[in-house]
């Protein structure tokens, strides 16, 4: 049991850190630009990061995890939910992200830096961007813990890969036997717990550390 | 043996005099607006400066005269809502205004260059001074990292920065503001610009350390032989730092004049009054303060538009708007009664 748990760790620590960083890269795109242009861009960029804010997220992973359930017999499996969770999960991101971009590009550095002959891109990607990191990186962290949140859901509901050991998967087996083989249920139950946990305080540790008044 | 005095070369030798003594910058009737919720601010309603090569001018006036929106206007950097609706910029005798973003984009920097108020917000935080200089640097000059890095350093020696080594890698959060302000300098230094706008650069540090950044842009502008415009409020930079003034008020140039002239001999109420406001130690009279306010920029007072607050106001201050109207060579004034009023000036 403890050897499952265990191998079952990298498939989901690999689905949280993946469509992490591929929600980061989407989210920080979509919202900088959202968040610098004006007009037809930005109305249309923000419009998209709202849809993907209030649809209901889980039902519509399952709805596409069984659509495109063909796939997890090509062995693309795990990287499926990884796609699936990234197309769904980077409008958290983009709105702070839009929001910052928004304050920042009208501070004087900005228009300091326009004023040597910085163009658009420089100006957003190298003199916005960096100042946006912090509150990024605390965000992504704590995303890590939701997506294996949501990727344990998907699998105990019997959408995931089923050739693909994970905690999700082992609670799945496991639930049928809770009450006469508890352990089955219970030790991928507590490593779930643990890792979301952790990935919480180092979410909270970084955002302690990020932040410059607290700094000395 | 070739003769460097012949005519022909002496001519040339003028005809170079001539075009180091022809104007950099002429702004003429420039009017740029804000389109605000609440109404069109006319920030500069008309405005005309030049500026020779090789001079410092000085452009005076209380908060809200339109002082920062010209060096904007010039820079073609002004903010949203706001837009340059009428006028000529020209540049080297070349119209900025009809010029692409793109060219524009590369004027900024090699040819001219704002320092602004508060070094503490014109520094981008996460850089280190370093990076402040060398990503210009990299942009316009095409060079290396490492060609950056040494002419950042070099930089920083010429603005009087200590241990400029160590002060590389720090951020600005870990300078003084006086330190700061000496990094933003040689960044709009950094790639040589004939012509620099300082936007108030010393109204946010302490008055010694005034006084060393004033002393070290008199030095730098001497040295790099750069046509200089300071934006103040600050009569006595004016006297200091600048060969030339042009007082504007509510968006319009009130007068304009050689700065001992216009110390001396003021012709408008309104630089009367800003001279009157200005401590002195010798005289031991209370400071004159202005009445009133800078007028609302979306309905300016019709006729004169400092009129409101001027005592020596009359009927047709209110109904007609005065011309620039010329004094003697170079002195330049838009009041009625130029003619009639006896201004007081200041002494020394």
């Amino acid at each position: 049991m403890f050897s499952e748990t265990v191998d079952a760790a990298h498939n989901d620590l690999y689905v949280g850190l993946a469509a992490t960083l591929i929600t980061t890269l989407i989210g920080v795109a979509v919202g900088a630009l959202a968040g610098y242009f004006k007009g037809v861009v930005s109305d249309v960029l923000l419009g998209l990061i709202q849809m993907f804010f209030v649809i209901p997220v889980l039902l519509l992973i399952l709805l596409f995890a069984r659509v495109f359930s063909v796939l997890v017999f090509h062995g693309l499996g795990l990287t499926l939910i990884v796609l699936i969770l990234a197309f769904f999960g980077w409008s958290g991101i983009a709105f702070i992200v839009r929001g910052e971009t928004f304050r920042l590009k009208e501070m004087e550095f900005v228009q300091a830096a326009r004023s040597l002959g910085a163009g658009s891109y420089r100006l957003l990607f190298r003199h916005i961007v960096p100042n946006i990191l912090s509150p990024v990186i605390v965000v992504a962290t704590l995303n890590i813990a939701g997506f294996i949140l949501t990727e344990v859901v998907v699998s105990f509901l019997g959408f995931g890969d089923p050739n693909t050991s994970t905690w999700g998967l082992l609670l799945n087996e496991g639930f049928p036997y809770v009450r006469t083989s508890w352990w089955v249920s219970l030790f991928p139950g507590l490593a779930v717990v643990f890792c979301v946990l952790g990935f919480n305080l180092m979410g909270d540790g970084l955002s302690d550390a990020l932040n410059p008044r607290l700094r000395e | 043996m070739t003769d460097y005095l012949t005519p022909s070369t002496r001519d040339s030798v003028n005809e170079w005099d001539h075009r180091l003594s022809e104007k950099l910058l002429e702004i003429s009737n420039l009017r740029t607006y804000f389109f605000t919720e609440a109404g069109v601010v006319k920030a500069l309603d008309g405005m005309s400066l030049e500026v020779n090569r090789g001079q410092a001018v000085g452009l005076v006036g209380e908060s809200g005269s339109g002082k920062s929106v010209t060096a904007q206007s010039v820079l073609r950097i002004v903010p949203r809502p706001g837009r340059i609706v009428a006028g000529s910029v020209k540049f080297e005798g070349e119209d900025l205004l009809s010029k692409s973003d793109d060219d524009m984009r590369k004027l900024r920097g090699p040819k001219m260059a704002i320092v602004f108020q508060d070094p503490t917000t014109s520094l981008n935080p996460v850089f280190t001074v370093e990076r402040q200089l060398t990503d210009i640097l990299m942009l316009h000059r095409d060079l290396t990292k490492e060609a950056a890095s040494k002419r950042a350093l070099s930089l920083l020696e010429r603005v009087g920065i200590q241990e400029p080594e160590k002060r590389l890698k720090a951020y600005p959060h870990e300078l003084s503001g006086g330190m700061k302000q000496r990094i933003a300098i040689a960044r709009a230094l950094s790639c040589e610009p004939m012509l620099l706008f300082a936007d108030e650069p010393t109204t946010n540090l302490d008055v010694t350390i005034q006084a060393q950044v004033l002393e070290l842009l008199k030095q730098l502008q001497r040295e790099l032989n750069m046509t200089m415009v300071m934006i103040t409020h600050d009569m006595g930079i004016i006297a200091d730092m600048t060969e030339r003034v042009t007082v504007l008020y509510a968006g319009k140039v009130m007068e304009v004049a050689d700065t001992p002239t216009l110390f001396h001999s003021p012709k408008h109420p309104y630089t009367e009054a800003l001279l009157k406001a200005v401590p002195s130690v010798k005289q031991t009279r209370a400071l004159e303060v202005i009445p009133g306010n800078i007028p609302n920029l979306i309905e300016p007072p019709s006729g004169c538009v400092f009129n409101p607050r001027c005592k020596y106001a009359k009927d047709v201050c209110m109904k007609q708007e005065p011309l620039l109207e010329k004094v003697e060579e170079g002195h330049y004034v838009a009041c009625h009664f130029w003619r009639e009023l006896k201004l007081e000036g200041r002494a020394g």
